[in-house]
Protein backbone atom coordinates (compact mmCIF):
# COMPACT_ATOMS: atom_id res chain seq x y z
CA UNK A 1 0.00 0.00 0.00
CA UNK A 2 1.25 3.46 -0.79
CA UNK A 3 1.72 5.83 2.09
CA UNK A 4 0.89 9.51 1.71
CA UNK A 5 3.77 12.00 1.61
CA UNK A 6 2.95 13.23 5.09
CA UNK A 7 3.01 9.72 6.53
CA UNK A 8 6.33 9.07 4.83
CA UNK A 9 7.71 12.31 6.18
CA UNK A 10 6.78 11.48 9.77
CA UNK A 11 7.87 7.88 9.32
CA UNK A 12 11.33 8.64 7.94
CA UNK A 13 11.78 11.70 10.12
CA UNK A 14 9.71 11.13 13.26
CA UNK A 15 9.44 14.06 15.69
CA UNK A 16 9.85 13.79 19.43
CA UNK A 17 10.96 10.19 19.70
CA UNK A 18 12.14 9.34 23.19
CA UNK A 19 10.96 9.32 26.74
CA UNK A 20 10.35 11.59 29.72
CA UNK A 21 10.79 10.85 33.40
CA UNK A 22 7.84 8.62 34.19
CA UNK A 23 8.13 9.30 37.93
CA UNK A 24 7.87 13.08 37.62
CA UNK A 25 4.62 14.65 38.87
CA UNK A 26 4.59 16.88 35.78
CA UNK A 27 4.73 13.94 33.36
CA UNK A 28 1.79 11.88 32.17
CA UNK A 29 2.34 8.54 30.42
CA UNK A 30 -0.06 6.74 28.11
CA UNK A 31 0.58 3.21 26.91
CA UNK A 32 -1.94 1.80 24.47
CA UNK A 33 -2.16 -1.02 21.97
CA UNK A 34 -4.15 -2.34 19.04
CA UNK A 35 -4.38 -6.12 19.37
CA UNK A 36 -5.49 -6.67 15.76
CA UNK A 37 -2.11 -5.65 14.43
CA UNK A 38 0.04 -5.95 17.54
CA UNK A 39 0.99 -2.27 17.72
CA UNK A 40 2.07 -0.63 20.96
CA UNK A 41 2.34 3.11 21.44
CA UNK A 42 3.75 5.06 24.36
CA UNK A 43 3.11 8.78 24.53
CA UNK A 44 4.33 11.07 27.31
CA UNK A 45 3.56 14.70 28.07
CA UNK A 46 5.21 17.20 30.39
CA UNK A 47 2.78 19.75 31.73
CA UNK A 48 3.65 23.16 33.21
CA UNK A 49 2.04 23.12 36.69
CA UNK A 50 1.17 26.83 36.54
CA UNK A 51 -0.18 27.28 33.02
CA UNK A 52 -1.34 23.67 32.36
CA UNK A 53 0.37 23.97 29.01
CA UNK A 54 1.99 20.86 27.55
CA UNK A 55 5.59 21.94 27.21
CA UNK A 56 7.07 18.74 25.95
CA UNK A 57 5.86 15.48 24.43
CA UNK A 58 7.69 12.28 23.50
CA UNK A 59 6.62 9.03 21.95
CA UNK A 60 7.84 5.59 21.08
CA UNK A 61 5.75 3.38 18.84
CA UNK A 62 6.27 -0.17 17.66
CA UNK A 63 4.03 -0.67 14.68
CA UNK A 64 3.42 0.19 11.07
CA UNK A 65 4.31 3.45 9.33
CA UNK A 66 0.85 4.90 9.88
CA UNK A 67 0.98 4.20 13.63
CA UNK A 68 4.38 5.87 13.89
CA UNK A 69 3.24 8.85 11.82
CA UNK A 70 0.01 9.21 13.84
CA UNK A 71 1.86 9.30 17.15
CA UNK A 72 4.58 11.57 15.80
CA UNK A 73 1.92 14.01 14.62
CA UNK A 74 0.09 13.70 17.95
CA UNK A 75 3.18 14.84 19.88
CA UNK A 76 3.59 17.79 17.51
CA UNK A 77 -0.02 18.80 17.98
CA UNK A 78 -0.22 18.55 21.77
CA UNK A 79 2.91 20.62 22.32
CA UNK A 80 2.01 24.20 23.24
CA UNK A 81 -1.62 23.32 23.91
CA UNK A 82 -3.25 23.29 27.32
CA UNK A 83 -4.37 19.93 28.63
CA UNK A 84 -8.00 20.79 27.90
CA UNK A 85 -7.18 21.88 24.36
CA UNK A 86 -5.27 18.65 23.75
CA UNK A 87 -8.33 16.65 24.75
CA UNK A 88 -10.13 18.23 21.78
CA UNK A 89 -7.90 16.42 19.28
CA UNK A 90 -9.93 13.81 17.44
CA UNK A 91 -8.69 10.78 15.58
CA UNK A 92 -10.48 12.08 12.49
CA UNK A 93 -8.24 15.19 12.54
CA UNK A 94 -5.23 12.88 12.32
CA UNK A 95 -6.84 10.88 9.51
CA UNK A 96 -7.38 14.07 7.53
CA UNK A 97 -3.93 15.51 8.14
CA UNK A 98 -2.15 12.30 7.15
CA UNK A 99 -4.69 11.19 4.48
CA UNK A 100 -4.89 7.77 6.11
CA UNK A 101 -6.80 5.12 4.14
CA UNK A 102 -9.75 3.35 5.85
CA UNK A 103 -7.65 0.30 6.80
CA UNK A 104 -5.33 2.57 8.80
CA UNK A 105 -7.94 4.48 10.75
CA UNK A 106 -7.24 2.35 13.82
CA UNK A 107 -3.74 3.89 13.93
CA UNK A 108 -5.28 7.33 14.41
CA UNK A 109 -7.64 5.93 17.06
CA UNK A 110 -4.60 4.56 18.85
CA UNK A 111 -2.92 7.97 18.77
CA UNK A 112 -5.98 9.68 20.24
CA UNK A 113 -6.17 6.96 22.89
CA UNK A 114 -2.51 7.58 23.73
CA UNK A 115 -3.07 11.33 24.18
CA UNK A 116 -6.09 10.73 26.41
CA UNK A 117 -4.31 8.02 28.41
CA UNK A 118 -1.31 10.32 28.99
CA UNK A 119 -3.52 13.17 30.12
CA UNK A 120 -5.52 10.78 32.30
CA UNK A 121 -2.33 9.60 33.96
CA UNK A 122 -1.19 13.19 34.54
CA UNK A 123 -4.58 14.16 36.01
CA UNK A 124 -4.47 11.19 38.36
CA UNK A 125 -1.07 12.33 39.58
CA UNK A 126 -2.43 15.81 40.30
CA UNK A 127 -5.29 14.34 42.36
CA UNK A 128 -2.92 12.08 44.25
CA UNK A 129 -0.71 15.09 45.02
CA UNK A 130 -3.59 17.16 46.32
CA UNK B 1 -47.48 -9.07 -4.20
CA UNK B 2 -48.13 -9.03 -0.46
CA UNK B 3 -45.33 -9.66 2.00
CA UNK B 4 -46.89 -12.97 2.91
CA UNK B 5 -46.87 -14.34 -0.59
CA UNK B 6 -43.36 -12.98 -1.10
CA UNK B 7 -41.97 -14.81 1.90
CA UNK B 8 -43.90 -17.90 0.92
CA UNK B 9 -42.27 -17.69 -2.51
CA UNK B 10 -38.89 -17.30 -0.89
CA UNK B 11 -39.44 -20.28 1.39
CA UNK B 12 -40.44 -22.28 -1.63
CA UNK B 13 -37.26 -21.28 -3.44
CA UNK B 14 -35.15 -22.17 -0.47
CA UNK B 15 -36.53 -25.64 0.03
CA UNK B 16 -37.75 -26.90 -3.28
CA UNK B 17 -35.52 -28.43 -5.92
CA UNK B 18 -35.37 -26.13 -8.96
CA UNK B 19 -35.31 -29.15 -11.27
CA UNK B 20 -37.83 -31.69 -9.98
CA UNK B 21 -39.77 -29.66 -7.43
CA UNK B 22 -39.13 -32.05 -4.55
CA UNK B 23 -37.86 -30.88 -1.19
CA UNK B 24 -34.11 -30.70 -1.13
CA UNK B 25 -31.26 -31.19 1.28
CA UNK B 26 -28.90 -28.26 1.87
CA UNK B 27 -26.71 -28.63 -1.21
CA UNK B 28 -28.31 -31.30 -3.36
CA UNK B 29 -31.86 -32.32 -4.05
CA UNK B 30 -32.60 -35.42 -2.02
CA UNK B 31 -34.80 -36.71 -4.75
CA UNK B 32 -32.94 -36.08 -8.02
CA UNK B 33 -29.47 -35.17 -6.70
CA UNK B 34 -29.14 -31.90 -8.64
CA UNK B 35 -26.94 -29.13 -7.20
CA UNK B 36 -29.05 -26.41 -5.56
CA UNK B 37 -28.43 -22.68 -5.94
CA UNK B 38 -26.03 -21.18 -3.39
CA UNK B 39 -27.79 -19.29 -0.62
CA UNK B 40 -26.11 -16.82 1.73
CA UNK B 41 -25.04 -18.91 4.68
CA UNK B 42 -22.42 -18.96 7.39
CA UNK B 43 -19.72 -21.63 7.34
CA UNK B 44 -21.21 -23.59 10.24
CA UNK B 45 -24.57 -23.87 8.49
CA UNK B 46 -22.80 -24.73 5.25
CA UNK B 47 -21.66 -27.95 6.89
CA UNK B 48 -25.00 -28.37 8.63
CA UNK B 49 -23.30 -27.75 11.96
CA UNK B 50 -24.66 -25.88 14.99
CA UNK B 51 -22.74 -22.75 16.01
CA UNK B 52 -20.56 -24.67 18.44
CA UNK B 53 -16.80 -24.69 18.71
CA UNK B 54 -15.98 -28.29 19.47
CA UNK B 55 -15.84 -29.86 16.04
CA UNK B 56 -14.48 -33.30 15.31
CA UNK B 57 -11.70 -32.57 12.78
CA UNK B 58 -11.84 -36.07 11.28
CA UNK B 59 -15.58 -35.82 10.72
CA UNK B 60 -15.20 -32.34 9.22
CA UNK B 61 -12.48 -33.59 6.89
CA UNK B 62 -14.63 -36.52 5.76
CA UNK B 63 -17.56 -34.19 5.08
CA UNK B 64 -15.28 -31.87 3.17
CA UNK B 65 -13.90 -34.58 0.90
CA UNK B 66 -17.30 -36.13 0.34
CA UNK B 67 -18.80 -32.79 -0.63
CA UNK B 68 -15.79 -31.81 -2.74
CA UNK B 69 -16.19 -34.94 -4.79
CA UNK B 70 -19.90 -34.38 -5.29
CA UNK B 71 -19.56 -30.67 -6.09
CA UNK B 72 -16.49 -30.86 -8.30
CA UNK B 73 -17.06 -28.63 -11.34
CA UNK B 74 -15.67 -31.34 -13.65
CA UNK B 75 -18.78 -33.38 -12.91
CA UNK B 76 -20.96 -30.66 -14.33
CA UNK B 77 -19.40 -29.94 -17.71
CA UNK B 78 -22.44 -31.41 -19.41
CA UNK B 79 -24.96 -29.96 -16.94
CA UNK B 80 -27.13 -26.92 -17.63
CA UNK B 81 -25.30 -23.60 -17.31
CA UNK B 82 -26.81 -22.62 -14.00
CA UNK B 83 -25.95 -25.92 -12.34
CA UNK B 84 -22.40 -25.59 -13.66
CA UNK B 85 -21.91 -22.16 -12.16
CA UNK B 86 -23.62 -23.17 -8.92
CA UNK B 87 -21.29 -26.11 -8.48
CA UNK B 88 -18.35 -23.81 -9.06
CA UNK B 89 -19.60 -21.24 -6.58
CA UNK B 90 -20.42 -23.86 -3.98
CA UNK B 91 -17.04 -25.52 -4.39
CA UNK B 92 -15.33 -22.29 -3.58
CA UNK B 93 -17.70 -21.68 -0.64
CA UNK B 94 -16.88 -25.17 0.54
CA UNK B 95 -13.13 -24.51 0.41
CA UNK B 96 -13.47 -21.26 2.34
CA UNK B 97 -15.72 -22.87 4.92
CA UNK B 98 -13.37 -25.80 5.42
CA UNK B 99 -10.23 -23.69 5.65
CA UNK B 100 -11.88 -21.44 8.22
CA UNK B 101 -13.37 -24.14 10.43
CA UNK B 102 -10.44 -26.55 10.26
CA UNK B 103 -8.11 -24.36 12.30
CA UNK B 104 -9.12 -23.89 15.96
CA UNK B 105 -8.10 -20.24 16.06
CA UNK B 106 -9.56 -19.08 12.74
CA UNK B 107 -12.71 -21.02 13.70
CA UNK B 108 -12.92 -19.08 16.97
CA UNK B 109 -12.21 -15.75 15.27
CA UNK B 110 -14.84 -16.50 12.66
CA UNK B 111 -17.43 -17.31 15.32
CA UNK B 112 -16.63 -14.08 17.15
CA UNK B 113 -17.23 -12.18 13.92
CA UNK B 114 -20.57 -13.95 13.47
CA UNK B 115 -21.40 -12.96 17.04
CA UNK B 116 -20.98 -9.31 16.09
CA UNK B 117 -17.45 -8.71 17.32
CA UNK B 118 -15.60 -6.10 15.30
CA UNK B 119 -12.51 -5.06 17.22
CA UNK B 120 -11.64 -2.04 15.11
CA UNK B 121 -15.16 -0.69 15.08
CA UNK B 122 -15.59 -1.30 18.82
CA UNK B 123 -12.28 0.36 19.63
CA UNK B 124 -13.27 3.43 17.61
CA UNK B 125 -16.68 3.64 19.27
CA UNK B 126 -15.13 3.25 22.74
CA UNK B 127 -12.75 6.13 21.97
CA UNK B 128 -15.62 8.33 20.82
CA UNK B 129 -17.63 7.50 23.94
CA UNK B 130 -14.68 8.28 26.20
CA UNK B 131 -14.13 11.56 24.35
CA UNK B 132 -17.77 12.63 24.66
CA UNK B 133 -18.03 11.63 28.32
CA UNK B 134 -14.58 12.85 29.30
CA UNK B 135 -13.79 9.44 30.78
CA UNK B 136 -10.93 7.02 30.32
CA UNK B 137 -11.27 4.35 27.69
CA UNK B 138 -10.68 0.85 28.93
CA UNK B 139 -7.91 -0.72 26.89
CA UNK B 140 -8.73 -4.08 25.32
CA UNK B 141 -5.41 -5.56 26.39
CA UNK B 142 -4.39 -5.88 30.05
CA UNK B 143 -1.96 -3.05 30.99
CA UNK B 144 0.72 -5.41 32.31
CA UNK B 145 0.76 -7.26 28.99
CA UNK B 146 1.10 -3.95 27.12
CA UNK B 147 3.99 -3.03 29.41
CA UNK B 148 5.66 -6.36 28.72
CA UNK B 149 5.14 -6.01 24.96
CA UNK B 150 6.63 -2.53 25.02
CA UNK B 151 9.70 -3.47 27.09
CA UNK B 152 10.38 -6.53 25.00
CA UNK B 153 10.13 -4.48 21.81
CA UNK B 154 12.74 -2.11 23.24
CA UNK B 155 15.07 -5.05 23.85
CA UNK B 156 14.42 -6.46 20.40
CA UNK B 157 15.29 -3.11 18.90
CA UNK B 158 18.55 -3.09 20.81
CA UNK B 159 19.37 -6.63 19.70
CA UNK B 160 18.67 -5.75 16.05
CA UNK B 161 20.89 -2.70 16.36
CA UNK B 162 23.69 -4.84 17.83
CA UNK B 163 23.37 -7.27 14.97
CA UNK B 164 23.58 -4.47 12.43
CA UNK B 165 26.65 -2.99 14.08
CA UNK B 166 28.27 -6.41 14.36
CA UNK B 167 28.32 -6.11 18.14
CA UNK B 168 27.55 -8.91 20.53
CA UNK B 169 25.68 -8.65 23.80
CA UNK B 170 25.56 -12.18 25.24
CA UNK B 171 23.58 -11.18 28.34
CA UNK B 172 20.87 -9.56 26.24
CA UNK B 173 20.69 -12.67 24.07
CA UNK B 174 20.39 -14.89 27.13
CA UNK B 175 17.64 -12.71 28.48
CA UNK B 176 15.75 -12.78 25.19
CA UNK B 177 16.11 -16.55 25.00
CA UNK B 178 14.64 -16.83 28.51
CA UNK B 179 11.78 -14.57 27.47
CA UNK B 180 11.14 -16.71 24.42
CA UNK B 181 10.89 -19.83 26.57
CA UNK B 182 8.49 -18.08 28.93
CA UNK B 183 6.32 -16.77 26.09
CA UNK B 184 6.30 -20.17 24.39
CA UNK B 185 4.94 -21.57 27.64
CA UNK B 186 2.31 -18.84 27.85
CA UNK B 187 1.34 -19.41 24.23
CA UNK B 188 0.93 -23.14 24.73
CA UNK B 189 -1.14 -22.58 27.88
CA UNK B 190 -3.59 -20.58 25.76
CA UNK B 191 -4.68 -23.74 23.93
CA UNK B 192 -5.98 -25.25 27.16
CA UNK B 193 -7.65 -21.98 28.09
CA UNK B 194 -9.29 -21.82 24.67
CA UNK B 195 -10.59 -25.36 25.11
CA UNK B 196 -12.24 -24.37 28.42
CA UNK B 197 -13.87 -21.36 26.74
CA UNK B 198 -15.09 -23.58 23.90
CA UNK B 199 -16.71 -26.00 26.34
CA UNK B 200 -18.37 -23.11 28.12
CA UNK B 201 -19.57 -21.65 24.84
CA UNK B 202 -20.97 -24.96 23.60
CA UNK B 203 -22.83 -25.46 26.89
CA UNK B 204 -24.41 -22.01 26.50
CA UNK B 205 -25.46 -22.79 22.92
CA UNK B 206 -26.91 -26.13 24.02
CA UNK B 207 -29.02 -24.29 26.58
CA UNK B 208 -30.11 -21.78 23.94
CA UNK B 209 -31.11 -24.67 21.69
CA UNK B 210 -33.36 -26.02 24.41
CA UNK B 211 -35.14 -22.67 24.53
CA UNK B 212 -33.43 -20.99 27.47
CA UNK B 213 -32.66 -17.28 27.40
CA UNK B 214 -28.88 -17.11 27.74
CA UNK B 215 -28.01 -13.71 26.25
CA UNK B 216 -25.93 -12.55 29.22
CA UNK B 217 -23.92 -15.76 29.39
CA UNK B 218 -23.47 -15.77 25.65
CA UNK B 219 -21.95 -12.27 25.68
CA UNK B 220 -19.78 -13.09 28.70
CA UNK B 221 -18.16 -16.16 27.10
CA UNK B 222 -17.84 -14.32 23.81
CA UNK B 223 -15.95 -11.46 25.45
CA UNK B 224 -13.70 -13.89 27.28
CA UNK B 225 -12.71 -15.35 23.93
CA UNK B 226 -12.12 -11.88 22.46
CA UNK B 227 -9.72 -11.21 25.31
CA UNK B 228 -7.95 -14.51 24.71
CA UNK B 229 -7.61 -13.96 20.97
CA UNK B 230 -6.16 -10.48 21.62
CA UNK B 231 -3.57 -11.73 24.09
CA UNK B 232 -2.75 -14.56 21.75
CA UNK B 233 -2.00 -12.31 18.79
CA UNK B 234 0.39 -10.18 20.86
CA UNK B 235 2.26 -13.20 22.16
CA UNK B 236 2.38 -14.77 18.70
CA UNK B 237 3.89 -11.61 17.22
CA UNK B 238 6.47 -11.37 20.00
CA UNK B 239 7.55 -14.98 19.55
CA UNK B 240 7.79 -14.38 15.80
CA UNK B 241 10.01 -11.32 16.36
CA UNK B 242 12.12 -13.18 18.92
CA UNK B 243 12.64 -16.02 16.46
CA UNK B 244 13.69 -13.54 13.81
CA UNK B 245 16.26 -11.92 16.11
CA UNK B 246 17.55 -15.04 17.85
CA UNK B 247 17.26 -17.46 14.94
CA UNK B 248 15.35 -20.69 15.47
Amino acid sequence: MAYSDKVLDHYTNPRNVGSLDKASAEVGTGLVGAPECGDVMKLQIKVNPETKIIEDAKFKTFGCGSAIASSSLATEWVKGKTVDEALEIKNTDIVKELSLPPVKIHCSVLAEDAIRAAIGDWKKKQQDEA
Amino acid sequence: MSTDTKSAEKAKLAHECWSCGAMRAAHFCESCGRVQPPVPTDYFSFFGLPRKLNIDPKQLEREFYAMSRKLHPDLFVRAVDQEQSWSLEKSSQLNDAYRTLKDPVTRTEYLLKLEGVNLEEQSKTATETARAAGTQKKQMVPPDLLEEVFELNMQLEEARMNKKMGEDDPSLKTELADTRRRLDGKFNALAAELQRDWDEWDAVIARAESGEIVDTERTAVRDKMVDLVNRRSYIRNLVRDLNEVLGN
